[in-house]
């Protein structure tokens, strides 16, 4: 009787979680009909005219389709590597670290960009990197030109990519800082009396120590292939970096909120919502089978 | 079992509630509506008086653009309550309530686009044409057709007519009305040159007439630093901002500060337009050899350094002009005084900026392109209970717009629309020249059509200094009231140019066609990133010949052909 009276209590905690999940999560699904319609907000989804595959006939015939895809990945996966072997480093050498009040104040001073918007961090780079600024001031020292580097394309993934790597490095290395504290001590005083040096104890306990924790996030990550970060490229970018860094979803936001074009928007997103759940469901086999992590 | 079963009812059930309720506030709006809906076509039919005050007080939801850097609200007054909507309160018994307000430009489109899509409109706003054309085409508008002829007043329509059935044949879908229109001054279509002056005299130059003038200038300026602070960091030409445009288009003709436009007219370039070719057929001005011919000597200035490096880049190209970097943008008459120059006065009391009709073409003529008489769109929600009210909140401001405090920016009155004779701003400076002459009295001035014509007459001694013909700047005292400064030296300045005769080119059309509904956002992409890129040199000159195919291919053929059938009498 009494565990019976407990799992109510488990099914009401539930009950918020879930009205919210139906309500902004499943009901919204129904506006996936946009992509096959010629969508006419005054009649709304359920009376405007269905044109079947027209909008994403339309979608492969334009040359942005190729370059937001191609971009989108390339920034991404950027994003994902560099997200994962600078905290990875990051926290072995503070690992290393024996003042601990030291590796306090590093750690802290290194993850607070992260609480840092987009909004607030673009001026700043913006300020940073423009044409009178600190960087070609710097340039300036070493005979070279000022550079634009917010007007060109061959740079603007790259700025996007470190800058967002320095943003949350610091924040990501918690989770390894925290795998690390999971070695247990004594492997390093047997190493130590084997006569290990730091390099092999470091090659030999702690890395293997944090491999399952470094294969996890890495899998894991896939599912986040196509989330190149909208917020960041869309306070940084201007037309003239539309080449290299036009993700899907800032183009989606332009296609669809300022040129009224919804079926076409929506009919993108939709693209990127079924390749990011093939990815996902795939990175969720991959974690099982080599991390050995299940949600269910 | 039971009882999990019980417990799985009684989640049901929560989101039952969760679900029901939502709908239910949806039709619980629905059901006064038409009880309120009846009642008022009772009182439309008791008495039309353009002015007449309601007697039941109505309330009107309103979308707003807010100008962030508008800081002449007096303390304790809001967007939502200051003069002017007291005064409407006061004369109309209208209450307005400002449902959603954002930054004027970019935001407050996004803005309405959301309201658009998600069917949730406020009572009433003030949109563009694109907006405008989705808008009629989702059924979301009310037609104005009757309270239009019911309740505008005499010059409201007077003025509407002066464009030749311009300005509602661009509202009229079906023979019925589905906006109020605007009726800007041409004056807001004419770009030229605005420069400083002070920084000509110090380095002994004349004001540029021919584009090799302007670069002889612009290079002075860039190299001979005018500012005298021993460093070289002045900058020519002020270009566009972030998100700003080129050139103005057929869609956006108005008041594109910081453009291009008098460099590309002065080659007869027309990007974005819509003309007529020497055999009568339809053509678009992007596509022809003499913009890419423009866009060369823009590359060729943006090369030397004599255009912002930062332009498109930076958030704010205003700043350049306040903080006296710059010394050569292009811009419409009120783009002077209404613009930066209050600040840049402020920052520097010596910075004389003067407009010019330049550069000038080959033959020495001024020949700026036109745009539309109507630019903004007021348009009401389907089912609205007092479409009347906003009619009548227009009658009001331009009857009493001179009674207002204008220190008190005009773009706090709610749903504010410009109402110009077309020819406003040319009578005003004539005259204003007379006044100062001593020929005319503002007790004169009292004529039907020009409702500020009145107090410009009054106020402008307040801020011009003797001698009354010289319009430089320590002619002019702005301290004596910074409000009536911007609006009379944005007239005597700005005006000037607009005095000798110019050529004028018109689009061919102002509005989007079928095709263009669906293709255009794609091709204007196209065209305003090759430009771009062609004058910041990220692109060779030469990429242009591969646009004008791309364009053509992508549907701009098709347009053209549209256009064409559309434009034959």
């Amino acid at each position: 009787m009494k565990t019976k009276g407990y799992t109510k209590h488990y099914y009401l905690m539930l009950l918020p979680g879930f009205s919210w999940l139906t309500l902004f999560s499943i009901v919204p699904l129904f506006g996936i009909a946009i992509a096959f319609q010629d969508f006419n907000p005054g009649l709304g989804v359920f009376h405007s005219e269905w044109i079947g595959l027209e909008n994403f006939k339309y979608m492969f015939t334009l040359n942005d389709s190729k370059t937001i895809f191609f971009n989108t990945i390339f920034i991404a996966v950027m994003k994902i590597i560099g997200n994962m072997i600078v905290p990875l480093i990051f926290a072995l050498l503070l690992n290393e670290l024996r003042l601990a009040i030291f590796k306090k104040w590093i750690q802290t001073i290194v993850y607070l960009p992260h609480f840092l918007s987009w909004v607030i961090l673009s001026g700043i780079l913006l300020d940073i990197f423009s044409y009178n600024g600190p960087i070609n001031g710097i340039l300036s020292i070493f005979d070279i030109n000022p550079i634009l580097f917010f007007a060109r394309a061959d740079l603007f993934p790259f700025i996007i990519v470190s800058s967002d790597v320095w943003k949350e490095f610091g924040f990501n290395t918690i989770i390894f800082l925290a795998a690390l504290t999971g070695i247990n001590p004594s492997l390093y005083e047997a190493a130590a009396i084997d006569g290990a040096s730091r390099i092999q104890r470091l090659l030999n306990v702690t890395l293997p120590g944090i491999m399952t924790t470094v294969i996890l996030l890495s899998v894991l990550s896939l599912g986040n292939v196509l989330n190149a970060g909208f917020d960041q490229i869309f306070n940084l970018y201007n037309p003239l970096v539309y080449s290299s860094g036009d993700i899907i979803d800032t183009w989606v936001y332009r296609t669809g909120l300022l040129n009224l074009q919804y079926g076409l928007a929506t009919a993108m997103g939709l693209l990127k919502s079924v390749i990011s759940f093939t990815l996902i469901s795939v990175s969720y086999f991959l974690a099982y089978k080599f991390a050995n992590y299940r949600i269910f | 079992m039971s009882k999990s079963r019980k417990c799985i009812q009684i989640l049901l059930a929560g989101i039952l509630i969760v679900l029901s309720a939502c709908s239910n506030s949806s039709s619980s709006k629905e059901l006064p509506k038409s009880s309120t809906e009846e009642a008022q076509t009772a009182a439309v039919e008791k008495e039309a008086n353009p002015f007449g005050k309601s007697e039941e007080p109505i309330t009107i939801n309103i979308g707003k653009e807010i100008d962030a850097s508008d800081k002449s609200l007096p303390a304790g007054d809001s967007p939502e309550s200051n003069q002017y909507t007291r005064y409407v309160k006061e004369q109309l018994n209208i209450d307005t309530k400002i449902v959603w307000q954002a930054a004027a430009g970019k935001d407050y489109e996004q803005k309405i686009n959301l309201s658009i899509a998600s069917n949730d409109l406020p009572d009433a706003m003030v949109v563009k044409e694109t907006q405008f054309r989705q808008m009629v085409k989702s059924g979301q508008l009310e037609d104005l057709t009757e309270v239009y002829n019911k309740y505008a007043s005499p010059t409201i329509k007077g003025i509407i007519e002066t464009t030749n059935g311009l300005a509602l044949k661009s509202v009229t879908v079906d023979g019925k009305m589905y906006a109020l229109p605007n009726v800007t001054p041409e004056a807001d279509m004419v770009h030229y040159m605005w420069i400083r002056k002070d920084w000509l005299d110090k380095l002994g130059l004349q004001p540029p007439k021919t584009m090799d003038e302007l670069e002889k200038v612009a290079k002075a300026f860039v190299e001979q630093d005018p500012d005298g602070n021993g460093k070289a960091d002045t900058v020519a030409i002020t270009g566009p901002q972030l998100g700003g445009n080129l050139n103005a288009d057929f869609l956006n003709p108005n008041n594109n500060n910081y453009g291009f436009d008098p460099i590309f007219a002065s080659y007869h370039s027309y990007p974005g337009f819509w003309l007529k070719d020497s055999n009568g057929n339809t053509t678009y001005g992007s596509i022809q050899p003499e913009t890419k011919q423009a866009l060369s000597k823009l590359r060729d200035f943006y090369s030397k350094g004599l255009i912002d490096k930062e332009m498109s880049i930076r958030k704010n190209a205003q700043e350049l002009i306040k903080n006296g970097t710059s010394g050569i943008y292009f811009g419409v008459w009120w783009s002077g005084g209404y613009g930066p120059l209050a600040d840049a006065y402020q920052n520097n009391p010596e910075a004389n900026w003067q407009a010019y009709a330049a550069p000038l073409d080959m033959d020495g003529d001024f020949t700026p392109h036109m745009g539309n008489p109507s630019n903004q769109y007021l348009v009401v929600r389907k089912g609205y209970e007092h479409p009347e009210a906003v009619i009548k909140m227009q009658n009001l401001l331009y009857r009493d717009e001179s009674k207002f405090d204008v220190n008190v920016a005009i773009s706090n009155y709610p749903l504010r629309l410009v109402y110009a004779s077309m020819d406003v701003m040319d009578v005003t400076y004539k005259m204003l020249q007379e006044v100062l002459a001593g020929t005319k009295k503002p007790e004169d001035l009292d004529l039907p059509g020009y409702n500020l014509l009145k107090a410009d007459a009054e106020n402008i001694k307040k801020v011009k200094l003797e001698p009354y013909n010289n319009n430089d700047i320590q002619y002019w005292d702005p301290n004596a009231d910074i409000g009536v400064w911007k609006r009379m030296y944005s007239t005597l300045v700005g005006i000037a140019p607009l005095q000798e005769p110019f050529k004028r080119t018109y689009s061919v059309t102002y509005s989007q066609t079928k095709t263009m509904e669906s293709r255009w956002a794609a091709l204007d992409k196209l065209e305003k990133e090759t430009f771009l890129k062609i004058i910041m040199g990220a692109a060779p000159l030469d990429s242009f010949d591969q646009f004008v195919i791309d364009w053509k291919n992508q549907g701009g053929d098709k347009i053209i052909a549209e256009i064409g059938e559309t434009a034959q009498p």
